[in-house]
């Protein structure tokens, strides 16, 4: 390879991993604004309150398990 | 939000003359900015829904105190929502 190609493979591997913690981000941020209208539905407070804070937790993995869950249902059916 | 990581060695430059460190840290920046741009805007809104319940002609002692909590606890959200999808699992 020459040096530019060489060049050009790096910057590609370093794009695509700011790509992956790009995404990475935007799925939490996403699954935050869900998971923060399902969980917190009293006042504000200084911490959180346990069960706040499981909902929170069960309702970020359940989530994920659903997006998984409809894109394997939706494979099915092609 | 990652901080910056660079490498020890000398920056090797394209033809054009930019340095990949360079280009990779000014897309760095804008993505960076982009996302506090969006995640400031998605927290002043689910704080002002909880805490403006009824807009009166300036904010109250206790609405701006609730704003304040709210984005503490957004942030703390974000945290306990970053580690339930990316640490170990059980």
């Amino acid at each position: 390879m020459d040096a530019s190609s060489l060049d050009k493979a790096r910057l590609q591997s370093l794009l695509e991993e700011e790509k992956r913690k790009a995404m990475a981000n935007e799925m939490v941020a996403k699954i935050t604004d869900v998971c923060w209208d399902k969980c917190i539905t009293g006042s504000i407070g200084s911490s959180f309150s346990r069960g706040e804070a499981s909902c929170l937790s069960n309702c970020a993995k359940r989530f994920a398990e659903v997006s998984m869950l409809t894109i394997q249902r939706f494979k099915s059916t092609e | 939000m990652d901080s910056f990581s660079s490498s020890p060695s000398m920056g090797s430059s394209s033809s054009s003359g930019v340095s990949t460190e360079a280009l990779m840290d000014q897309i760095k920046t804008q993505l960076a900015q982009a996302y506090a741009q969006e995640f400031l805007e998605t927290v002043g809104n689910k704080c002002f829904a909880k805490c403006v319940t009824k807009p009166g002609t300036s904010l109250s002692g206790s609405e701006s105190s609730c704003i304040s909590r709210c984005v503490d606890r957004y942030i703390e959200a974000t945290g306990i929502i970053g580690r339930a999808l990316f640490s170990s699992p059980r």
